[in-house]
């Protein structure tokens, strides 16, 4: 597989761009994440739990 | 803070869930059909409207576009208003795009068995659809965003962010893998050609499975599994990074599909790094799903929707985990053409798409018409049903393509091919096919009982068309909040640009390079244009749907070099407006056909396939023997295609039908001499023309040898 990626006659730098590209997107996104609060990912993750139905009760199938 | 209080609009909902399992069960029938013609090809009636070229675009279209297409508005419609505490911006827009949408899905079960296709994969419908499609598409766009304005809930929650990424993404692909130029109101010609085309149409068909087929059902996966589990996400971090890193990544691993073509080895190399580098996010994705059951897996035993889930996302990772391995070169080199890729769509399908779209009609219709489901024992038998349908199908879709695989490979210690006629590799994979179909007719038999189980569920009940709810109206944001994600979720436009440049990046960096440096894409100069009457017999290869068993790419391979002749190479494509290099070989590759037989063996094979290959399991077209070919077209065809950048000259548009009826004449002439009668104004002469001509420009040159190099 390796081969792939190293033996590309002089176009790797195609291939080693993108990969920067990607590295950088994906601190950047770990930037993100690291700096959101506790408190806040709770209050998203139950969204779908509250949808102001106002008889919100679970009907069974 | 006073409470508002508003309705949510149920009827919508309703309106797409009966759309979904309505033609869902067209698009499985059609399915089902076009199995059975792989197996008896007698099956299409002996009429042109139902074989296998145009009615398998037609299957693909149904389920994609009509059952997919129909249950991700149920889920979004559904879903948005109440995670938003909103309802929808505009109800004539809801109608609108209820309406337009199955006109279009009408206008394509009309229009595809009539031939009437651009034969891009997933993308066959002519441009006047194209432009429909388009208004509805925004019509879609303006009520969802809509929403998001007056919604009374600040901040997005995940499942939204996928809705956003789904509709951006699949306006870009759509746009532009829809740049054509109409040659007549049901005749249009791509802008790209050859390598180019190929790349922007794989760049698409890719796309469309992960930003129609996989980004909306995760939003819904997102928003109801935990609904129906009753417990919230297992992490909301996890499912950020996955939103971020599966856009993201997803959009550079289109050229997974062309490798050992023509194209760029550097590009063909971009897309194997990060299909492989796709497994993560994707991954993540299941995960986040299966870990939300933790602690709820006793209900999982006795709620048939959980069921229906669990398999839904453990199919989506084993297609997530399969995608990857076979973009690795040596894997695709046996797998690629054969029904590997056919099982590998349908676990996906079958599984993810139409086992999620079935947990959440039981889960939904009850809901919306506020009674209990009719029958909780019915909908676990379709789930058996349905799990051994995909069982029956998968598996023997697996076997069938490693046997046929490398029996296609297998040399003799002598040296030369052991299985030199194609057709003995098919017809040792036909008890496959007949597994696969009955695998097809349990998982149709189990939407059957579905329908009535839900039909007699909505008679039990009564469509609650305006459900009341209520919430707070949303306050001026007085505090800057310092979190940028947590910013960002409030802020809908700014996000749809993110996730916009994001899913640009990756189809920038592979199309500029390809369409701009001319090395990408080196010429040959004694490849030609196509006459006027190649022409014409290459639109009737492309309205009789010949690509999707045949394809026109011969790989670097000593066994398909050894069964086809020199491999392809960039060059020669040149002016293949559109590529037809194909993506399955139920037959042979023809890219080398072009004077591999005489004419009157293709006059035989294309009335019946079984008078030069007995057992063939190709359907016969008598048809192009007797129906007249439609010089009108000959101008304007040669015409647009010199807009397009083929170099006709001013006297061979001028002369178009003139040259075109000699070449006629003297094919007709040729067939004459060996006992066949038929005139020269007949479809099938354009259509012999069109394949005597197949691969034969670089026979006329030494250039095959020194441009493989540089080409491949």
């Amino acid at each position: 597989m390796f081969k792939q990626i190293t033996e590309l006659s002089g176009n790797e730098w195609y291939l080693i761009v993108s990969l920067w590209i990607f590295l950088l997107f994906f601190i950047g996104v770990g930037i993100f994440l690291f700096r959101m609060r506790k408190d806040h990912i709770q209050y998203m993750k139950n969204r779908p739990m509250d949808d102001g139905e106002g008889h919100d009760e679970p009907f069974s199938i | 803070m006073q409470l508002t209080t508003f309705n949510y609009d149920n009827k919508i909902v309703r309106d797409f869930a009966i759309a979904t399992i309505v033609w869902g069960i067209v698009g499985m029938s059609v399915g089902l059909l076009v199995a059975v013609q792989l197996i008896w090809p007698f099956m299409n009636f002996d009429l042109q409207y139902t074989t296998f070229g145009r009615i398998r675009p037609l299957h693909t279209n149904a389920v994609i576009f009509a059952f997919v297409g129909n249950a991700i508005f149920m889920g979004v419609y559904y879903s948005l208003q109440r995670l938003l505490k909103a309802r929808m911006y505009s109800d004539v827009l809801s109608r609108i795009h209820f309406w337009g949408w199955q006109l279009i899905i009408l206008a394509a079960a009309l229009t595809l068995p009539l031939g009437l296709t651009t034969s891009h994969e997933y993308a066959e419908l002519e441009w006047p659809i194209d432009v429909g499609l388009t208004i509805i598409w925004v019509v879609f766009g303006i009520n969802m965003f809509g929403t998001i304005i007056k919604r009374r809930e600040r901040h997005m929650y995940v499942a939204i962010w996928f809705y956003i990424a789904t509709f951006v993404t699949v306006a870009v692909l759509h746009i532009v893998n829809s740049v054509q130029l109409p040659v007549s109101m049901w005749k249009s010609y791509y802008l790209y050609a050859g390598v180019q085309d190929a790349l922007v149409q794989w760049w698409y068909g890719h796309n469309a499975v992960a930003f129609f087929l996989t980004t909306p059902y995760l939003g819904m996966m997102y928003y109801f599994l935990p609904k129906m589990a009753n417990r919230p996400v297992y992490s909301y971090k996890l499912s950020i990074l996955h939103f971020w890193s599966l856009i993201f990544i997803y959009i550079w691993a289109g050229p997974h599909h062309l490798l050992y073509t023509a194209l760029p080895e550097w590009v063909q190399s971009l897309g194997v790094v990060f299909s492989i580098m796709l497994i993560a996010p994707s991954w993540g994705g299941m995960i986040n799903g299966l870990l939300t059951l933790r602690g709820a897996w006793d209900k999982v035993r006795t709620d048939p929707t959980l069921k229906f889930m669990v398999v839904a996302l453990t199919a989506y990772g084993m297609a997530t985990f399969e995608g990857p391995m076979l973009s690795l070169k040596q894997v695709n080199a046996i797998a690629h053409f054969t029904d590997w890729i056919v099982a590998h769509v349908h676990v996906g399908a079958l599984g993810w798409n139409g086992f999620m779209t079935f947990g959440i009609l039981y889960w939904l219709v009850p809901r919306i018409y506020k009674t209990e489901l009719y029958s909780k024992k019915l909908a676990s038998v379709h789930f058996w049903i349905g799990t051994l349908g995909i069982l029956f199908y998968a598996i023997p879709m697996y076997w069938a393509a490693v046997v046929q695989g490398l029996m296609w490979k297998e040399f003799t210690p002598e040296g030369v091919l052991k299985y030199p006629n194609f057709l003995a590799t098919t017809l040792q994979i036909i008890p496959m096919h007949m597994l696969r179909a009955i695998g097809g007719t349990l998982y149709l038999a189990g939407a059957l009982l579905m329908t009535y189980n839900l039909v007699k569920t909505m008679r039990q009940g009564r469509l609650l068309a305006n459900e009341p709810a209520q919430a707070p109206e949303l306050a001026p944001v007085v505090v800057n909040e310092r979190a940028v994600h947590r910013r960002l979720e409030r802020k809908p436009a700014l996000f749809m640009v993110l996730a916009l440049i994001t899913i640009l990046i990756g189809g920038m960096v592979q199309m500029m390079p390809t369409f701009m440096i001319s090395s990408n894409v080196p010429t040959i100069s004694s490849v030609l244009p196509y006459t006027a009457l190649e022409l014409q017999g290459r639109d009737l290869y492309i309205r009789e749907g010949c690509v999707n068993c045949h394809s026109q790419t011969v790989r670097p391979f000593r066994s398909e070099t050894a069964r086809y002749g020199d491999y392809s190479m960039a060059g020669e494509y040149v002016y293949d407006h559109p590529f037809l290099w194909g993506s399955k070989r139920t037959g042979p590759d023809l890219h080398r056909i072009g004077g591999k037989y005489p004419n009157k063996w293709h006059f035989d094979h294309m009335l019946d396939p079984t008078i030069t290959s007995p057992g063939s399991i190709m359907p016969a077209y008598p048809w192009l023997s007797e129906q007249l070919l439609d010089t009108t077209t000959t101008k304007a065809k040669l015409n647009a295609m010199r807009l397009l950048g083929v170099p006709y000259s001013d006297d061979e548009v001028n002369t178009g039908n003139l040259r075109l009826w000699q070449q006629a004449e003297a094919i007709a002439a040729d067939l004459q001499e060996q006992g066949v009668a038929v005139r020269p104004d007949h479809e099938i002469v354009a259509l012999i023309a069109y394949l005597q001509r197949l691969g034969t420009d670089i026979k006329n040159t030494g250039a095959s040898a020194s441009q493989s190099a540089t080409n491949q």
